[in-house]
C-alpha cells in the first residue's frame, strides 16, 4: 500500500457532483451513494463489488464509468465452468502448427522454435489478459456475474486482483502497465468468498424510488410524455409490490416504457397493459398474478 | 503503509473508534477495511458527513446484510446512543433476512426423539428381525427408536454415512475416461517432430459432483425424525462442494453456511437458535414459493439434484404445492423426495399434498431409517 494520495475535502465533494453529473451526461442517473463509492474506485483503486436484482443497471455503472473516464471497457461474462483459456489466454494452435511446418527445414534448435511458437505473436489475449496489456491508460475492467464462476476462478481473480500480474508458463509473469479499474457484479446467486469481498469496495443497488425511476424514464425516453412516464413507473412501481418470483428491474420499466411509445399509446389504459405484460412478466406464474392483481394503473 | 497528517490524530482516532464499534455491532470491520475507511475519509475529508457515510459504507460492508446494518450503526455512533445488547445484534447481523420474513419465537433446543413413543415403540423396533445389533439399527424406524439405542444408531450412522460419501468421490474419480485433445501440450511435445502431433496428450475432462440442493420439513408431524435427518444432512454437505440446505415448516431458512462453517454440536445448536418454526404448521407449498423467488438461481437444469425431506402433511394449498413443485422440476436434473411415512407398512401416499406432489416427483423414497438414507446414495 503505498502513499494515499490526499485531497482537499472540497475536491472530493467537487468529485463526486462531477460523477453525479457526467454519470447524467451520460444517460445514467446514479445517486450519491454509488458517486461517491465510484470516486472511492478512482482515488483509491480498489476493485468495486456492485450488488442487486437483475434488471437495476450493475453492468451498466461499468460502461458508463468507461465513457465517463474515456478509457476502454474490457468485458468478461461469467459462466459455470469458466477456465482460464476462455478468461485468461489461450494459444493460437492452427497458427503454431504452421509454424512448425514452416521453419521444418530450417536450422533452429528445438529450443529456439519453441521460443518462437511460444512468443506473443501466437498468444490469443482473453479479456483479463487484456485488460493487464493495455499499454495507454487504465482500462474499465467489467466482471459480469462474478457468481456464477466457481470457487476456484474466484481464487484466481483474487491473485490478479491483488498484483495485477499474470504467470504465463511459456513466457514468464506479465505486470499491468495501468492498474485497471475493476467493476465486478453479482446477482447474489451464491455468497462470494470473503477474502474477494474483503478486497473489495462494496455497492447495493436497491430498487430505485418513484422520483429516480421518473428520472430515468425522462433521461433514456426524452421524447415521452410526462403523464405516461408517470404512469408506466406507477405502474411498474405497484407490480413490484406484488411478491412476483422475478419483480421487473428498470430495464423492464424502459422496455414498456418504449413498447408503448411504438405503439404510439397515450394512455396507460387496462388494454395498453395487455399488450405490453410481456415488457414487465417474465414467466406464466407472474404474468397470471399480475392479471390476478388487476392490473391498474395506481398513480 | 498509511501516513497520518491528515486528518488529524483525532479525526482518524474517531474513524477507527467507530469501526470497532461497527465490528462489536456485527459488521466484518477489520483491520484491513479499518485502513481502508481511513483512506477514504481522507479523501473525502470528516467535515462532509453525508459524503463521508457514503464512503465509509462502501469501504466496511461486504454484503447487503451489512450494507442494511451500517445505517443503524452510522447513526448509533454519531448520536452516541447505547449499544444494543449482544444476543439482539447477533441476531440482526445473521438472521436479517430471516427476521425479515416473519419471525417467530423458536423452541429453545430442537426436539429428540418424543418421549411418548418410546413404550410402544420399543416393541416395534425389537421386533425388527436381524442377527446383529447394527442390522438391527439400522432397519429399525428411528421415530420408534428408545433412546439408549438413538446414541449407538448415531455412531453407526455417522461412520455409515463417511463410507458413503467416500464412497461417492472414488465412483467419480475412476468413471473418469479420456478428455479432448490437450492441443497445448500435443503441440508442444511435437515440435521436435517437425509439428507432427504422433503422441496426442489428452486433457482429463474434470468430472464434478452434482449440486445438491435439500429441504427438510421441520413442522411438529415430522419431529420424530428431523434432529435424524439434520445429522444426515450434515454429513452429506460435507461431501458435496456445492449443496445448499434449506429448512422449512411455514416458512424457509437456509442454513447451508450455518452446517458448513462448524463442527457438528456447535452447529446443532446453531440450529436451535434459528426462528424457523420447530415443531411448527406445514406449509410445503408456500416455503417452495419462497424458495423459487429467491433462490432459483441456485438450480441449474443439467446437474441440479433437489431433495425434499417430507411427510407431505401440508396445510397449504395442495394446487400450490403442485405449481411450485413444477416450476421446480423443470430447472433440475432430478427431483427426489424422502418420505419417513413410507416406511410404514400400510402407508398410502393419499394425502391430498403428497398426491398433488407425486405427478412432478422422479424418486419417491423412504426415510424412516438409516438403511433407506444409506440407499439414497444410487441417486446421487
Amino acid at each position: 500500500m503505498g502513499k494515499v494520495p490526499t485531497s482537499p475535502p472540497d475536491a472530493a465533494s467537487q468529485g463526486v457532483d462531477a460523477i453525479i453529473s457526467g454519470f447524467e451526461r451520460l444517460g445514467y442517473i446514479a445517486d450519491r451513494s454509488l458517486a461517491t463509492a465510484l470516486y472511492l474506485v478512482t482515488q483509491l483503486r480498489k476493485p468495486i463489488l456492485v450488488e442487486g436484482h437483475a434488471g437495476l443497471g450493475k453492468t451498466e455503472v461499468a460502461k458508463v464509468l468507461a465513457a465517463f473516464l474515456g478509457a476502454r471497457l474490457i468485458r468478461l461474462q461469467c459462466y459455470e465452468g469458466l477456465d482460464v483459456s476462455s478468461a485468461v489466454y489461450e494459444w493460437n494452435y492452427q497458427k503454431q502448427l504452421l509454424a512448425i511446418k514452416i521453419e521444418e527445414g530450417s536450422d533452429k534448435t528445438v529450443e529456439e522454435k519453441e521460443k518462437h511458437i511460444f512468443s506473443p505473436e501466437f498468444l490469443l489475449e482473453r479479456p483479463l489478459l487484456q485488460s493487464i496489456l493495455v499499454e495507454d491508460a487504465s482500462p474499465v475492467l467489467l466482471i459480469d456475474e462474478i457468481d456464477r464462476a466457481d470457487e476456484a476462478f474466484e481464487a484466481f481473480l483474487l491473485e490478479l486482483l491483488s498484483d495485477y500480474q499474470i504467470t504465463i508458463p511459456e513466457m514468464g509473469t506479465i505486470h499491468a502497465k495501468h492498474v485497471p479499474y475493476v467493476v465486478l457484479t453479482s446477482n447474489r446467486s451464491r455468497e462470494l468468498g470473503d477474502a474477494l469481498k474483503r478486497r473489495c469496495l462494496y455497492q447495493w443497488i436497491d430498487y430505485p424510488s418513484v422520483e429516480k425511476e421518473m428520472k430515468i424514464v425522462r433521461t433514456r425516453l426524452p421524447h415521452i410524455e410526462q403523464e405516461l412516464a408517470q404512469q408506466v413507473v406507477g405502474y411498474v412501481q405497484s407490480v413490484r409490490g406484488l411478491n412476483l418470483r422475478k419483480p421487473p428491474g428498470i430495464a423492464e420499466t424502459l422496455d414498456s416504457a418504449e413498447a408503448l411509445l411504438a405503439l404510439g399509446t397515450l394512455r396507460l389504459d387496462e388494454e395498453a397493459i395487455e399488450q405490453t405484460l410481456g415488457c414487465i412478466s417474465k414467466s406464466v406464474e407472474d404474468s397470471a398474478r399480475i392479471k390476478a392483481a388487476g392490473g391498474r394503473p395506481t398513480r | 503503509m498509511i501516513h497520518l497528517q491528515e486528518p488529524p490524530d483525532q479525526k482518524a482516532r474517531t474513524i477507527v473508534e467507530f469501526c470497532r464499534f461497527a465490528r462489536e455491532k456485527g459488521l466484518s470491520a477489520g483491520v484491513q477495511e479499518t485502513l481502508g475507511a481511513l483512506q477514504a475519509a481522507m479523501i473525502l475529508g470528516v467535515n462532509n458527513t453525508e459524503d463521508l457515510k457514503l464512503g465509509l459504507r462502501s469501504t466496511l460492508c461486504a454484503s447487503k446484510d451489512e450494507w442494511d446494518l451500517f445505517e443503524e450503526c452510522f447513526q448509533m455512533f454519531w448520536s452516541g446512543a447505547e449499544f444494543a445488547p449482544p444476543s439482539s445484534r447477533k441476531a440482526r447481523g445473521k438472521n436479517a433476512r430471516s427476521a425479515g420474513m416473519g419471525s417467530r419465537d423458536s423452541a429453545p433446543l430442537m426436539p429428540t426423539g418424543s418421549s411418548d413413543h418410546d413404550s410402544s415403540g420399543k416393541d416395534r423396533a425389537l421386533a425388527v428381525s436381524g442377527a446383529s445389533a447394527q442390522e438391527r439399527l439400522t432397519k429399525a424406524d428411528v421415530s420408534t427408536l428408545p433412546h439408549n439405542d438413538m446414541a449407538m444408531l448415531e455412531q453407526i450412522a455417522l461412520r455409515l454415512f463417511k463410507q458413503m460419501s467416500r464412497r461417492l468421490q472414488r465412483r467419480r474419480r475412476i468413471g473418469t475416461s479420456r478428455g479432448q485433445v490437450d492441443l497445448r501440450r500435443t503441440i508442444r511435445r511435437s515440435i521436435s517432430r517437425g509439428g507432427e502431433p504422433i503422441n496426442l496428450r489428452y486433457r482429463e475432462k474434470k468430472l464434478r459432483p452434482h449440486r445438491l440442493v435439500t429441504l427438510l420439513d421441520i413442522s411438529g408431524s415430522m419431529s420424530p425424525y428431523s434432529l435424524f435427518l439434520v445429522k444426515f444432512l450434515y454429513a452429506l454437505q460435507k461431501h458435496f462442494q456445492r449443496a445448499d440446505t434449506f429448512l422449512f415448516s411455514t416458512n424457509l431458512v437456509e442454513i447451508t453456511n450455518l452446517l458448513r462453517a462448524q463442527r457438528l454440536p456447535q452447529a446443532l445448536q446453531a440450529l436451535s437458535q434459528q426462528p424457523a418454526g420447530w415443531s411448527g404448521g406445514t406449509n410445503i407449498g408456500g416455503s417452495l414459493r419462497e424458495f423459487n423467488q429467491h433462490y432459483t438461481r441456485k438450480l441449474r437444469s443439467s446437474d441440479t439434484l433437489f431433495v425434499i425431506l417430507s411427510d407431505g402433511w401440508d396445510t397449504g394449498e395442495p394446487s400450490a404445492l403442485a405449481t411450485e413443485l413444477g416450476a421446480v422440476k423443470r430447472s433440475v436434473r432430478k427431483l427426489i423426495w424422502l418420505n419417513p411415512l413410507l416406511g410404514l407398512q400400510d402407508y398410502q401416499p393419499i394425502t391430498i399434498g403428497m398426491s398433488a406432489a407425486l405427478p412432478h416427483i422422479d424418486v419417491f423414497a423412504p426415510a424412516h431409517n438409516l438403511e433407506s438414507l444409506l440407499a439414497l446414495e444410487k441417486h446421487l
